[in-house]
């Protein structure tokens, strides 16, 4: 990772921390809204990388503040489409974080004499969360990646937002339902944690699209390339 | 694992203009005759179509000039691995022997193994089969119990192999025994590379559940092969199978081999598909999608000398799971028939079959999920 986009990471977890407890006040001074604004008008000139890096950690400790709403109206009036794109990466965020507070919860709670994380059936589940953890985080990396490919055309990446944002929403389901087991009684409480992300996600799945809506999308655009024309149309869009 | 990167596919040269040449190639040398053979192509056997392409330089392309090999980047070969999969190309004669036994002779084997074998792999002439499994050593290798005692004249070997994908046309089989007597578990387990014409050696098939022979048992009595049939350390067998199983398991073969399927049911679709149908298509499309990011994002990272065990292991289980489901959620929505003679029916048949194998074969899905806990921080 280039050492702008640590920089900006760096800036905006500190910047989330302190909005997390006051709201998105300090987000909006810190001056998010400007990140995909070119400098030539005044603004960071980031990329869509960089969106992916901020949202995820947005997604990961403040999914409730419209981070992507503020980063987005800096571009004005855009595709909609561009708000699912944003969506898949606070996903990202908020999945990894799930998985971050299951892992630590696993490791201290103890039953049986033992850490839940010695037994064989809570690490198979854990696993299978974690392959869906990661394949949301690829999801979102590689679109944000065609959509600087495309200078942020929603139309010309309208492929990727479609796979990236069902492939997230698939993923919520295994997410958040292991997530939950895992904890036991103390995830389901208003106190802890978890519910900060989970309920963020179970929300997203239904926002900026959910799975009927993208899947006919893709699956329409896709029956247009034919059956060998998926796999030449895929290759063709490499980054 | 990572957080919010992907690792960067970048190969050396004109990847456009490779997958263009290999495009036009396949044109030309792919039959297209049996339909079927083109799901799980990764164990369709031509001999002559691993010749030509061998001879066109897709075959060893990553081992060295000097052993007769293409020199070229691992993700030159990875692009050259997914258009042939993609393609449903019958590579199963070669495969084993490209994929792994090529590069393992390379990293761990003698000059001598090095100069015997790789040029035959590189043609696509010389074809190698895994020894590992036995009848009581399957998730567990640490059991394997068939030996190799170090006399005079070389290592004497006795025992058994079973599941041997390819033993019956193989010429090499690369085998994990025990050269330590009495020793236990991975202690004193090494790797040899075996000729399979040698003396003393039977292979009998085993008919699966498809009707199909791929794999076979393989039975060792008093055969006797050379001390430069050691590959590697004495000792170390167990750690270098590890190496190598880790090795194969991010491959695009865990998504691509039964991508015939799709490409099946969108050609049946037509180009306004009943919506039940575009929704399926929509979601195997973006499931296919993420895991080739995965997939190439892995390839890239063991391209760079990284070790990304984790990763090449949630690739498999992903990837396993989609090629599970697939045929499942296609013939829950179409309306052919389980014998009937179109395209769709009868790869949803075979493939339907072939299923169950996809979670057992290179590790099961309960190894690779011990291994991606493993790396969570939870064994
Ligand atoms: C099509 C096919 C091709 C193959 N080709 C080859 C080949 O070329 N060479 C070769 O050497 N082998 C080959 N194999 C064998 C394959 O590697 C083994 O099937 C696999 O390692 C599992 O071993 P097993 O079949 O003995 O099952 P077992 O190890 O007996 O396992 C049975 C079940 O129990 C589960 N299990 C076992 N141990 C544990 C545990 N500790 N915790 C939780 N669950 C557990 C397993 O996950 C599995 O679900 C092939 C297999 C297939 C199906």
């Amino acid at each position: 990772m280039s050492a702008a986009r640590d920089m900006l990471c760096d800036t905006a977890s500190a910047v989330f921390t302190e909005a997390a407890s006051v709201g998105i006040g300090p987000v909006e001074d810190a001056g998010f809204g400007l990140l995909l604004v070119p400098e030539a008008d005044g603004g960071f000139g980031g990329d869509w990388g960089d969106v992916n890096a901020v949202l995820w950690i947005a997604g990961h400790s403040v999914p409730d503040l419209p981070v992507a709403a503020l980063i987005l109206s800096g571009l004005g009036d855009v595709d909609p489409a561009l708000h699912a794109a944003a969506t898949v990466s606070l996903m990202a965020g908020a999945m990894g974080q799930a998985l971050t507070l299951s892992i630590d919860h696993v490791n201290t709670r103890q039953q049986f004499g033992r850490p839940l994380g010695k037994f064989q059936a809570v690490q198979q589940s854990l696993a299978v969360m974690a392959c869906e953890v990661r394949a949301v985080e690829a999801a979102a990396a590689a679109l944000a990646a065609r959509l600087d490919a495309t200078g942020g055309d929603a139309l010309a990446a309208g492929f990727e937002i479609a796979a990236a944002k069902l492939r997230a929403n698939r993923a919520v389901g295994v997410v958040t339902s292991v997530a939950h087991q895992v904890h036991g009684a103390i995830g389901f409480t208003e106190e802890y944690d978890l519910h900060r992300v989970t309920v963020p996600l179970m929300r997203w799945r239904g926002t900026h699209g959910n799975d009927a809506h993208w899947a006919q999308i893709l699956g329409r655009q896709v029956a247009g390339f034919g059956g060998r024309g998926l796999w030449e149309a895929m290759t063709a869009r490499d980054a | 694992m990572q957080g919010f990167a992907l690792y960067p596919f970048d190969p050396p040269s004109d990847i456009a203009a490779l997958r263009t040449d290999l495009r036009a190639w396949l044109a030309v040398n792919q039959l297209q005759g049996d339909l079927v053979a083109r799901a799980n192509c990764w164990v369709s056997f031509d001999a002559g179509f691993s010749r030509a392409l061998g001879a066109a330089g897709y075959v060893g392309m990553t081992l060295p000039a000097r052993y007769g090999g293409g020199d070229r980047h691992p993700l030159e070969r990875y692009v050259v691995i997914e258009e042939l999969l993609a393609a449903g190309a019958p590579v199963g004669a070669h495969w084993i022997a490209d994929r792994q036994t090529g590069p393992l002779i390379l990293r761990y084997g003698s000059e001598e193994q090095r100069e015997r074998y790789l040029p035959g792999i590189a043609k696509g002439e010389l074809y190698a089969c895994i020894g590992l499994s036995e009848p009581g050593a399957g998730s567990d290798l640490a059991a394997v119990r068939t030996t190799a005692r170090e006399t005079a004249e070389g290592w004497r070997i006795n025992g058994q192999k079973i599941w041997t994908t390819g033993a019956h046309f193989s010429h090499i089989m690369l085998a994990l025994v025990r050269t330590e007597e009495g020793s236990e578990r991975n202690a004193g387990l090494s790797q040899l590379l075996i000729d399979l014409a040698t003396p003393g050696i039977t292979i009998r098939p085993i008919i699966d559940m498809a009707g199909h022979h791929d794999f076979n048992e393989v039975f060792f009595d008093d055969v006797l092969v050379p001390h430069g049939a050691l590959v590697g350390e004495r000792g170390q067998g167990g750690q270098q199978v590890t190496a190598e199983l880790g090795l194969e398991r991010s491959g695009p073969e865990r998504y691509l081999s039964s991508h015939a399927l799709l490409v099946a049911l969108i050609d049946a679709a037509g180009a306004d598909p009943d919506p039940a149908v575009a929704t399926l298509i929509g979601e195997l499309t973006a499931e296919m999608w993420t895991l080739r990011q995965l997939s190439m994002s892995t390839a890239a990272k063991l391209a760079a000398g990284e070790d990304p065990m984790v990763e090449a292991s949630v690739v498999k289980e992903l990837g396993n799971a989609f090629e599970q489901d697939m045929p499942r959620r296609v013939q829950a929505i179409v309306t052919s028939g389980w014998d009937d003679p179109d395209d769709l029916a009868k790869l949803l048949r075979a493939l339907l079959i072939a299923s169950p194998s996809f979670s057992l074969r290179g590790g099961t899905r309960e190894v690779i999920r011990g291994i991606i806990a493993r790396g969570l921080g939870l064994r």
